[in-house]
């Protein structure tokens, strides 16, 4: 569990963060957004102490992270950047070795660790490892940063526009891998973006901040229908908001009883996906299955509908 | 020049073959000709400071031996001019170059009169005129080959033997350079160990003080701006003036720190000298260190920093090894001109190949400023060519696109 307290950074007389206070819970995907200069990165660098706070604390598990060594301290959370940062001269199998290495792990312990990064990654290792980092595509290029990132098992991660670089495909695919690997491994991550689509798509809570405050910090269906100030509202787009909210509940929650004619739609799908297919399909209703293919009810473009509106 | 070029259309099969002139080796071929048939092959003096008379190369060597090598010759301008396989122009380089060689030496043993140890014979215009047009075809050759590093030493090595077998041999022993040298051997290989000592010396204490100046400088940005001014204007004092700048500050040590003397250093000779030349070392030392450290992209420096390497570990892991092929290069330039420059010392008595030049110069015996000019020239080359192998490796896993 990370607890930021009171987080201040000046520089001179500006606040670049100004008193921000936050709590994520273990195991969960918090997304800090705002306008570039709002302070995101600043305040993501705190917590693993690049940048020196001005005032305030980082306490992770209850321990103040000043109480640590910092170098110490970043062995022991996963830190990814936009463009990743690999070693041009190293290896992938030695870039993701790298905090292991300095950890003193012994040789046989880094070699399996790098295979299964590699395995986790969907990279061969017979093919990847001896690779070097110029060699990779974009997306390769990520992943290995992301698996360089968690090598030593960290149990935070701190990702500063991770998935910037990548074209919109490849980004997608690149989220979807982290939320499962980030699922499996119960890592809990700070991910600090200026995509909104990324911060609904990845994150349990998002820190919404501007000039440097917190402006608030929520559950992303939280920040739709009770949006703290206007700057809120405007920032996750209030044309966008019933197809967000949407986006963020799945077919289970508004599945009803009966039967319907057409191919069935997942309980796991979300319901901005039942929707596209209802209305390309020209249809009112579709069958609902379970993860199993079993029937468990259907699904309507009126049910739907009523989950995309404000509620007083 | 002949040339025609040849363009392929797409779609469009060409049923004429047209002979292909090569560009360079037109130019080549015009050189041997020229060399050949219009300029002296060897210098003939009845002694060592008279003027010469130049003797061409069917007067400087027997009929058959002439036409020998004139067709290896002619063989070797129609290869540059047809060949198009690199390695068949290497190969006719070097066959080029192994007539020519040997031949000078053969001819300075037709020339002399026998019994006459005053008499010289030089190289002249033809001589050079077919070495250049002959490593020009080399060199072209080994470009287009685009040899790896390590097949480029190895190339190095193979010319640098063959030199030393043909000197070893004693076919050069009627030279005019090998008498000069005959007459010299002793101070010769001491002046050539002068020549190393001033020049990789200074070199070598201009990367132990430059590097860290270096490292620093990068650091602090205030430190930076004036250490590369200072630099950048003790660059631009002339090398003679740097000398003798430096013999009153050094004459008073000696005469003053019983210690400096007893090192050996006075106002005149090595010490001046070994001072200016690591004086002028420092900046492409310094200079490359701090441009290598600052190429180093910022994102690899912040992932180093975030994943806790600490500031040597930043230095030694990531910052110096990703500049060393800037910093390498930096050590180029040093190598090579301090190679050239420390002929310069032997104007303060500082010994070192200049020593035979500025005898020579002196003496008016041109072959013996070329007895102090030609191992500098040679130093200089292959010292180059190490250089830049080691800059090609440094580079290695990181650049094996380009």
């Amino acid at each position: 569990m990370i607890e930021i307290e009171h987080l201040t950074k000046r520089y001179g007389a500006a606040a670049i963060v100004d008193d921000v206070s936050f709590r994520v819970e273990e195991g969960t995907v918090a997304a800090v957004v705002g306008t570039s200069g709002a302070g995101k990165s600043t305040l993501l660098r705190m917590i693993n102490r690049l940048v020196e706070p001005s005032a305030g604390r980082v306490l992770i598990d209850g321990q103040d992270t000043m109480a640590i060594p910092e170098d110490a301290l970043r062995h022991r959370i996963g830190y990814v950047i936009q463009g990743y940062g690999l070693f041009p001269h190293r290896t992938v199998a030695e870039n993701i070795a790298t905090v292991p290495r300095l950890l003193g792990w012994d040789r046989r312990q880094i070699a399996a660790r790098v295979e299964e990064l590699l395995d986790l990654f969907g990279l061969d290792p017979a093919e990847f490892a001896k690779k070097f980092p110029h060699q990779l595509s974009g997306g390769e290029q990520q992943r290995v940063g992301v698996a360089r990132a968690l090598a030593a098992r960290p149990a935070l991660l701190l990702m500063d526009e991770p998935f910037g670089a990548l074209d919109p495909v490849i980004r997608h695919k690149a989220q979807d891998e982290l939320l499962s690997i980030q699922r499996r491994l119960g890592t809990t991550v700070v991910l600090v973006t200026h995509d909104m689509n990324e911060a609904f798509h990845l994150a349990d809570r998002i820190a919404v901040m501007n000039q440097g405050r917190l402006l608030q910090y929520a559950a992303p269906a939280e920040l739709l229908t009770r949006p703290a100030e206007a700057f809120v509202e405007q920032l996750v787009g209030s044309a966008e908001r019933p197809f967000r909210l949407l986006s963020l509940m799945r077919v289970q929650e508004a599945v009803e009883p009966g039967t319907a004619e057409g191919e069935p739609l997942s309980v796991a799908d979300t319901l901005h996906d039942a929707l596209s297919r209802l209305i390309w399909l020209g249809r009112e209703v579709l069958p609902v299955a379970d993860a199993s293919g079993a029937p468990v009810g259907r699904i309507s473009v009126s049910r739907i509908l009523a989950h995309g509106r404000a509620r007083a | 020049m002949n040339t025609i070029l040849q363009t392929t259309v797409p779609g469009m099969h060409s049923s004429r073959s047209h002979i292909i002139l090569d560009r360079l080796g037109s130019v080549i071929a015009v050189l041997i000709s020229i060399a050949l048939f219009a300029a002296p092959f060897a210098t003939y003096r009845a002694n060592r400071i008279v003027a010469g008379e130049g003797r061409m190369l069917t007067e400087a060597l027997p009929t058959a031996g002439a036409l020998g090598v004139t067709a290896v010759i002619l063989c070797v301008a129609l290869c540059a001019v047809l060949a198009r396989a690199p390695v068949i122009r290497l190969a006719a380089a070097a066959a080029g170059l192994g007539a020519v060689f040997p031949a000078l030496g053969w001819s300075a043993g037709f020339l002399t009169p026998a019994g006459n140890t005053f008499a010289r014979v030089s190289p002249a215009l033809g001589f050079w005129l077919l070495t250049l047009a002959l490593a020009l075809l080399a060199a072209d050759a080994l470009t287009r080959l685009r040899l790896g590093p390590l097949a480029r030493l190895a190339a190095l090595a193979v010319a640098a033997g063959a030199i030393a077998g043909l000197l070893l041999s004693g076919a050069w022993n009627d030279l005019s350079l090998l008498k000069e040298y005959a007459n010299r051997a002793d101070s010769f290989w001491r002046e050539a160990r002068q020549h190393l000592w001033l020049a990789l010396g200074s070199m070598a204490a201009a990367c132990l003080v430059g590097l860290p100046l270096g490292i620093l400088a990068h650091r602090f940005r205030a430190l930076r701006a004036a250490v590369l001014q200072v630099l950048s204007i003790v660059q631009t004092v002339p090398s003679i003036a740097l000398f003798g700048i430096l013999i009153a500050p050094l004459g008073y040590l000696a005469a003053h720190v019983p210690l400096a003397a007893a090192l050996g250093i006075r106002g005149i000779g090595a010490a001046p000298a070994f001072i200016a030349l690591f004086l002028y070392s420092l900046l492409p030392v310094v200079g490359n260190t701090v441009t290598g450290l600052s190429q180093v992209p910022p994102a690899v420096t912040d992932a180093a920093r975030g994943m806790g390497l600490s500031r040597r570990q930043r230095l030694l892991e990531v910052e110096l090894p990703l500049a060393l092929p800037v910093i390498l290069a930096g050590v180029r330039i040093v190598l090579v001109q301090n190679l050239g420059l420390a002929t310069v010392a032997a104007l303060i008595g500082g010994g070192g190949f200049g020593t035979f030049v500025f005898q020579g110069i002196g003496q008016t015996a041109i072959d013996l400023v070329l007895l102090g000019a030609v191992p500098t020239v040679a130093l200089s080359f292959a010292a180059a060519v190490i250089l830049d192998a080691m800059i090609d490796l440094a580079k290695g896993p990181s650049h094996d696109r380009d």
